[in-house]
């Protein structure tokens, strides 16, 4: 469990990392991790076995957005011993993981993060501290809360966050559509133009993206000499 | 089912968990959802910290490179297929008559199947038939596709809708130079209510996500009739050896919930566990092994991933069934060049393989993959305002529209499973460690195509394009994934008449004992170069009809 101190660190961290009106002009209109309850989110993950059944799996096969009579995903699946057990390892693990991390972004700015200014909030997330008990693949503390934040921003709202389904609306996701689904026209249509312009972060990132393209087939087919094609196994 | 319905007393014994209500049922209702949470927290598949793998790159490597999730792909009652987007091409009459027809390469082991396309083909009409098989027969390209897997007869149900991006994607492929020759692939998806089940209505969650109204029923359909004829279906019952007495598989231990171990008896014993764990289920047996051909040979297919970004439109991809139409010209030996580039690489021939076109990535993968770029492109603050404008943009996922190939794979002895010798489960059995790398043909193949595939999506009028290795390996150390992702499992115990170069016989039969079987994409002694899953099913059951015979 988390004191009410560290809820407060881990709501003003989540906001910075997906911020919305309130944490960034940028954001006017544009719900974030505020709006989504993704706090909720990981509050509820780290305390996903002190339910019963524990709020590990959403149930299925329907939530009652999209024409289902009830919402099955609201009942969470039962976790046989062995699944349980691993899951309270798991989440022991990441509790220690978010109260080191939630301390050591106090400490990062000399006090308390929750009360700092945002600019010295973000100097201090972009450290991306070292803690223990990291899951495999993620290098720091920001890596992991910004994964989570994620998961409460855009994963579906049983699991406590995306409150309202106002964040796959704010990126033009319908979410779950079964058992709706979709028709043959929604299927194969275009909606119509909707063009972006790729400036900024979207250019830059398109530039990296794109920096592995390789040339043309024709383009190869000019130069001179076989044999540069191959690269050995 | 074979077997159940020829009068044997069956019991399957399932390590995961049953998700369905009553599987009696033609579309019995389940748990599965539309739920990206719930595939990314390992539901119904191997939890990844209990049950890891492990991987490397070459047999000379001390340590692993990975520990944990590698092609863990669903271990639930339904098996594998429950989380497919369920693509049905069928292998081609050089993949059965590799060795014969195209001739070996050196390095690699490459076989004749037991058994030729002709003979094949009825079973895959079978199969076809049981789960269900969406398409049409007269769109398939004369050349390459027909000429090499000609069709005695129509699919048992018509296609369904065409997503968006898969058609933008065929156009790029109509307009490359050469011309390819896209068409509607067949799926194991309704279109139309079949059998008892729903026509698919296009929810666009196919893969990682079991179907929630069973409109894509795979290998449940084989099971339903198995019950039916009297099988026991035991869930979280884990086969953890495979007893023995002389040339006699007895029967098998299995261990419960609680760690309990238990015996059932059997005259017959058959593994379906998944290449990977059929492999291992036999090292940790200790299967008679006198030439060494237990776990040799693995093969995953080595994917290429093209991926063309839309500034002007959205595709929606999200919306259909993963994608809805391929292009196999690049599975020709023959394609334009690809003989000439082959030589060049010091190889006789070369094979890329078929392209699924048009896929995406869902929001929460989508988000994911910002997150990872914006660390190298805002080392600063790679979070917040910028990241929400990339969400917003959508650029890797509505304006995405995604080709893969799926390169095939030779069969190397150095590519193989075994035990780990360090790491073990969560009830203290080695796990698999998987020793993989591409050789020199899926990496000179790769070279030669992936130019292409890029192509492809910049006449499909894609303004920006990249084409890139989806795995890792000594040629691409930084590129895409750590562990290839490509679901694709195959090798182990290949099949073959000489027991010195073969762990099966031409029947699916482990050659060492008289009454073991293997019934899945273990006894695979080439990888193909299209979605194995269809031919996995044809050759369990034309195996199953012979050995029971």
């Amino acid at each position: 469990m988390l004191t009410a101190h560290e809820r407060a660190v881990l709501e003003a961290a989540a906001a910075r990392l997906v911020p919305g009106p309130d944490d960034d002009p940028g954001e006017a209109g544009h719900p974030g991790a505020r709006e989504a309850h993704a706090a909720d989110y990981i509050v509820m993950l780290l305390g996903a076995l002190r339910e019963d059944p524990p709020k590990v799996f959403a149930g299925g096969p329907f939530s009652d957005r999209r024409g289902g009579k009830r919402n099955d995903m609201a009942r969470f699946l039962p976790l046989n011993d062995a699944v349980k057990e691993h899951w309270g390892a798991r989440l022991d693990d990441l509790g220690a993981a978010y109260r080191e991390g939630l301390g050591q972004l106090d400490a990062l700015v000399g006090g308390d993060f929750a009360a700092a200014s945002p600019t010295d909030q973000d100097v201090a997330l972009a450290q991306n501290p070292r803690v223990r008990h990291l899951p495999a693949g993620i290098r720091g503390f920001t890596d992991l809360l910004f994964q989570h934040t994620i998961e409460g921003c855009y994963g579906v709202p049983e699991y406590g966050g995306n409150a309202g389904g106002a964040m796959w609306q704010s990126i033009g996701f319908p979410g779950d559509v079964q058992p709706r689904g979709y028709e043959a026209d929604e299927v194969t249509n275009s909606d119509g133009p909707d063009p972006v312009t790729a400036t900024g972060i979207v250019a830059d990132l398109l530039r990296l993206v794109t920096s592995t393209a390789p040339q043309s087939p024709s383009s190869r087919r000019t130069q001179s000499a076989p044999g540069k094609t191959s690269r050995a196994g | 089912m074979v077997l159940a319905e020829a009068g044997y007393d069956v019991v399957v014994l399932e390590k995961g968990d049953n998700w369905f209500d009553d599987v009696t049922h033609a579309a019995p209702r389940s748990r599965f959802s539309s739920d990206e949470l719930k595939a990314g927290r390992h539901f119904a598949k191997p939890d990844p910290v209990a049950e890891p793998r492990t991987y490397r790159w070459h047999q000379s490597d001390a340590a692993p490179r990975h520990v944990g999730a590698v092609q863990d792909l669903p271990q639930t009652v339904g098996g594998a297929s429950v989380h497919w987007d369920a693509k049905t091409p069928r292998f081609w009459d050089i993949d059965f008559r590799k060795l014969s027809l195209l001739g070996p390469i050196d390095g690699a082991d490459v076989a004749d199947w037991p058994f030729s396309y002709a003979e094949i083909a009825p079973l895959y009409d079978e199969v076809e038939d049981l789960i269900g098989v969406a398409g049409d027969v007269d769109a398939l390209p004369a050349e390459p596709t027909l000429r090499h897997a000609p069709r005695a007869r129509p699919l048992p149900m018509p296609p369904g809708p065409p997503q968006l991006a898969s058609l933008v994607a065929a156009e790029g492929c109509r307009k490359l130079e050469p011309a390819l020759h896209p068409f509607l692939a067949p799926m194991a998806i309704n279109s139309t209510e079949y059998d008892g089940r729903p026509a698919c209505n296009n929810c666009g969650q196919c893969s990682n996500h079991g179907c929630p109204i069973l409109a894509r029923v795979g290998a449940l359909a084989a099971l339903r009739r198995a019950v039916t004829a009297g099988a026991e279906v035991r869930e979280r019952s884990w086969v953890v050896r495979v007893e023995t007495s002389g040339r006699k598989a007895t029967g098998v231990s299995w261990i419960d919930d609680r760690g309990r171990e238990h015996r059932e008896s059997g005259d017959v014993v058959v593994l379906a566990c998944l290449a990977i764990e059929t492999v291992r289920l036999a090292k940790l047996s200790e299967l008679p092994d006198p030439h060494g051909t237990i776990g040799t040979h693995f093969m995953q297919h080595w994917f290429t991933d093209g991926s063309g970004i839309f500034l002007g439109q959205r595709l929606h991809a999200h919306r259909g069934r993963s994608t809805t139409h391929a292009a196999d010209d690049f599975a020709d030996p023959d394609f334009p060049g690809a003989r000439a580039a082959a030589q060049a690489a010091g190889l006789p021939y070369f094979r890329g393989g078929t392209l699924e076109l048009g896929g995406t990535q869902l929001p929460l993968g989508e988000a994911n993959t910002y997150r990872v770029l914006l660390a190298l492109l805002r080392p600063d603050k790679p979070f917040g305002t910028e990241f929400k404008e990339l969400m917003r943009s959508s650029v890797l996922r509505d304006r995405m529209c995604g080709i893969q190939m799926i390169g095939e794979d030779l069969p190397y002895r150095g590519n193989t499973v075994d035990l780990d010798p360090q790491v073990k489960d969560y009830r203290g059995y080695p796990v698999a460690r998987i020793t993989y790398s591409p050789g020199t043909h899926e990496l000179a193949a790769q070279e030669f195509y992936r130019p292409y595939v890029a192509e492809i999506l910049r006449r499909a009028g894609a303004d920006h394009v990249t084409a890139v290795p989806d795995a890792a390996s000594d040629a691409t150390p930084l590129a895409g994934n750590d562990v290839p992702t490509t679901a694709h499992v195959m090798g182990g115990m290949r099949m073959g008449t000489d027991p010195a170069v073969s762990a099966t016989d031409d029947v699916g039969r482990f050659h060492q004992l008289d009454n073991l079987v293997v019934a899945d994409g273990s006894v695979f002694p080439t990888s193909g170069a299209h979605n194995p899953t269809l031919t996995i099913m044809a050759t369990a059951l034309r195996n199953a009809r012979r050995w029971i015979a």
